[in-house]
């Protein structure tokens, strides 16, 4: 568990986090989404004190981690970047094994370990264990920087736009990967994106920043149906005006209506349109199927089929 | 061509020993700048405020002139290698130092970012990664200072340290073309040498790189080590460049080692007047050969209007015991001074033997270098005492043989122990009516020598009296001329004497 109390954090005069208050749980997937400059990267890099905070107190398990032992603390905490940064001067298994190295595992277990992760990933150890990660695409490369960040089991991943930088099909590859991963491993994980529909796709919560403050904390589902405030408004309506191209028959919809309510939506209807009306009624449907926001968040991160 | 290599033939004993003396200055250095200059750019890195400023110092070092810096350390250091080696890291810093540097600081920050995330202190992220990504950089400095140090190397031999320099030194002073074309390049070889060496290391592993400057410290270390044969005392002899004091202080070395079971290491084209002078003073060498009118005039600043020998020796050596503690023996027979020389032919053609038979022919030309030309003991000499009238030339003392082989002039002021006598057919006209300094050559050492090795004078002393001008000049003929190695030429002679 990951509490933020009254955290704020200022660079001269300006302030980068007001008095930020919440709570990631254990095994969440925390997704901080936001326009550039909102303080999204500087809240995650708190929590491993890459950025200190000025005020208020951030507590890893009830520890505060301001007088926590610093390397205790990171060697206990994932971190993967947007830049991927594997050590260019070591190859793909001294990278991954660099953790436990610093933990003082012993040479077997992590032999062991670097074989077994890269198998997870689909990377033959035969093959890419003593490559240069320059040899890798940087798909390849963004895995390794994963298994980098898990190789000693932490508890809690944190992730600075990890896929921002990479192709299309890597990055929806990657995403199913995390999000697989995250529930397998049990992981908490702290992931900053500034694309909405990863966001949607990945979060258990999703907490919306704006210029330092904390807009709303809330499901995906719920932040849609629900956004607290205008910001939040505008920030999904500029969002979903890219939407207001499609149309609802490529919604993949699979539960039947029950509901007799539910008003039948016309052909060529755009999401956006959709989306707006779900705000008003519960449930639409469309040709006998139900639609919900579940469907609307299923699309979006699916992306464009 | 044929001249060069026939000099680097006759002078191959030697030039191993310089190549040697030059690679060890030059990497002793090398390896001292490195031990300073990571640390100090290590240190830079964590002081960005002071960075710059101390980046542009050690800049400035450079552009001290290397001849300006040795001259300025000779007081507080004195001479030989130690204060090479200090010029030559002084030097060496600043490009390692500022590749350092630069390596370091071009090393993305994501990558210490993702490193001080996992929870690296300073010390690991250098050995994980920081060291190999900037090695490269490390490296690259490190063969800039190289190949400067090698080049910088040669003006050792200014103060002693030896190395190829010596040879450059010596060509000059002997106007010998070849020597100067040893020396040069052969260090510019070895600047070569070393620079692909280390180019080939730029790329290398780390690993690679750490084995390899491993064994260059093991090879350097056991390049100094000398198989302990016995327990002898060994004393240090100099000479000044040229031939003549390499074939005295073999005989000197040769007959200390039969006499006694004192070992001699000899530095042979040591340096100039001054600078042996000082160097025995500061106890760097123990002995050397001096000549009677050097002391008088340049040490004790007391010319002697004597022109007898004795005179002026005794005054030598009782002014350089009030001076210096210093010991002078008696010196050997030969005169090392100003000569007048004619052609062998135009001496008999004029039946010349003498200088004031010179009276004698009319129209006579002479070549003279400037400072003979207006000496009392020079030309206003030969005009007052002899009453000669002739018509001076004045040119560069290397000239001087040229002119009178080719007869632009028909009388010449030599020295009278050249070798270039016996080599032009020269005859020396006897200085009649004592016009010259004399000018005899004798050990000088500290007192305290004698003291520690009392069986030395006496060993010393069988040469004074020995060595005639044209003994000498036979002696000198061989070394510059034939190309003999002065230690054989030394040995021939002792042997020939029965001294050995």
């Amino acid at each position: 568990m990951i509490e933020f109390q009254n955290v704020s954090k200022a660079f001269a005069n300006k302030k980068i986090l007001d008095h930020a208050n919440f709570t990631i749980k254990d095994q969440e997937f925390f997704v901080l989404v936001g326009p550039s400059g909102s303080g999204k990267t500087t809240t995650l890099k708190m929590i491993n004190q890459l950025v200190t905070h000025s005020e208020g107190k951030i507590l890893i398990n009830n520890e505060e981690i301001s007088t926590a032992n610093l390397r205790k603390l990171r060697l206990s905490v994932g971190y993967v970047l947007q830049q991927i940064a594997l050590f260019p001067n070591l190859t793909v298994s001294e990278n991954i094994a660099l953790i436990p190295e610093m933990k003082g595992w012993d040479k077997a277990k992590i032999a062991d370990r670097t074989n077994e992760l890269l198998d997870l990933v689909g990377l033959n150890p035969k093959d890419y264990a003593q490559r240069q990660p320059s040899e890798l695409s940087g798909g390849e490369q963004q895995r390794v920087g994963i298994l980098r960040a898990i190789a000693a089991n932490p508890k809690i991943v944190l992730m600075d736009e990890p896929f921002s930088a990479l192709d299309p099909i890597s990055r929806r590859q990657l995403q199913i990967f995390i999000k697989d991963l995250q529930k397998k491993m049990n992981l908490t994980v702290v992931f900053v994106t500034h694309d909405l529909d990863e966001a949607l796709y990945l979060a258990d919560r999703v907490a919306v920043m704006n210029d330092g403050l904390i807009q709303q904390i809330a499901e995906p589902a719920d932040i849609y149906q629900h956004p607290a405030n205008d910001f939040v408004k505008t920030f999904f309506k500029e969002y979903r005006q890219n939407l207001s191209t499609v149309s609802v028959e490529n919604l993949l919809l699979t539960e039947l209506s029950v509901n007799p309510e539910a008003q039948e939506v016309a052909d060529n209807t755009a999401i956006s349109e959709i989306i707006n009306r779900l705000s008003d009624k519960e449930v639409l449907k469309y040709k006998g199927k139900s639609i919900s926001s579940d469907d609307i968040i299923c699309y979006i991160a699916g992306g464009d089929k | 061509m044929n001249q060069l290599i026939s000099t680097f033939q006759s002078q191959q004993g030697q030039f191993w020993q310089a190549l040697l003396e030059h690679i060890q200055i030059s990497l002793i250095s090398i390896f001292i700048a490195i031990l300073i200059s990571i640390p100090l750019a290590l240190l830079l890195r964590r002081l960005p405020k002071i960075a710059e400023p101390v980046l542009q110092v050690t800049g400035i070092f450079q552009t001290i002139p290397s001849l300006a810096l040795l001259g300025l350390l000779i007081p507080f250091i004195g001479i030989g290698s130690l204060p090479a080696i200090v010029a030559l890291v002084v030097y060496a810093i600043f490009p390692i130092v500022q590749n350092t540097y630069t390596g370091l600081e071009q090393i993305e920050p994501s990558l210490i970012e993702a490193a001080t995330a996992f929870g690296m202190n300073r010390r690991e992220r250098l050995m994980k990664f920081e060291l190999s990504l900037a090695m490269p950089f490390i490296m690259a400095g490190i063969r800039t200072s190289t190949v400067m140090v090698i080049g910088t190397a040669t003006l050792a031999a200014l103060i002693g340290a030896g190395g190829l320099g010596n040879f450059i030194l010596l060509g000059i002073n002997m106007n010998d073309v070849s020597l100067i074309l040893i020396g040069a390049i052969s260090s510019a070889l070895l600047a070569i040498i070393f620079s692909s060496l280390l180019k080939f290391l730029e790329k290398a592993k780390i690993k690679t790189i750490l084995i390899s400057f491993f064994i260059g410290l093991l090879v350097l270390g056991g390049s100094y080590y000398r198989p302990q044969t016995s327990n002898h005392p060994q004393i240090t002899i100099a000479g000044k460049l040229g031939a003549e004091p390499d074939v005295l202080i073999n005989m000197y070395k040769l007959i200390i080692e039969k006499d006694s079971n004192i070992r001699v290491n000899l530095k042979s084209n040591f340096g100039d007047t001054t600078f042996l002078y000082n160097a025995l003073k500061a106890g760097k060498i123990d002995l050397y050969p001096e000549f009677t009118g050097t002391i008088t005039s340049t040490f004790l600043k007391d010319p002697v209007s004597s022109t007898d020998p004795n005179v002026v020796w005794q005054k030598a050596e009782e002014g350089i015991k009030k001076l210096n503690q210093f010991t002078y023996l008696s010196p050997m027979k030969f005169q090392d001074t100003y000569a007048i020389a004619v052609k062998s032919d135009f001496a008999k053609e004029h039946q010349l033997t003498k200088i004031s038979d010179l009276a004698n022919v009319s129209g006579l030309t002479a070549g003279f270098d400037v400072e003979f030309a207006n000496r009392s003991d020079g030309n206003i000499g030969l005009r007052k005492l002899y009453g000669l009238d002739l018509n001076v030339k004045t040119m560069q003392n290397s000239l001087i043989y040229k002119a009178l082989n080719s007869g632009a002039v028909n009388v010449a002021e030599v020295y009278s122990t050249d070798s270039q006598i016996k080599q032009y057919n020269l005859t020396v006209l006897k200085d009649d009516k004592n016009l010259f300094p004399p000018y005899q050559a004798a050990p000088l050492m500290k007192e305290s020598l004698l003291k520690k090795y009392p069986e030395l004078k006496k060993i010393l002393n069988k040469l004074s009296g020995k060595i005639t001008d044209q003994e000498m000049i036979e002696m000198n003929y061989d070394v510059n001329v034939k190309q003999e190695d002065a230690a054989k030429v030394a040995e021939r002679y002792l042997k020939s004497k029965g001294l050995i």
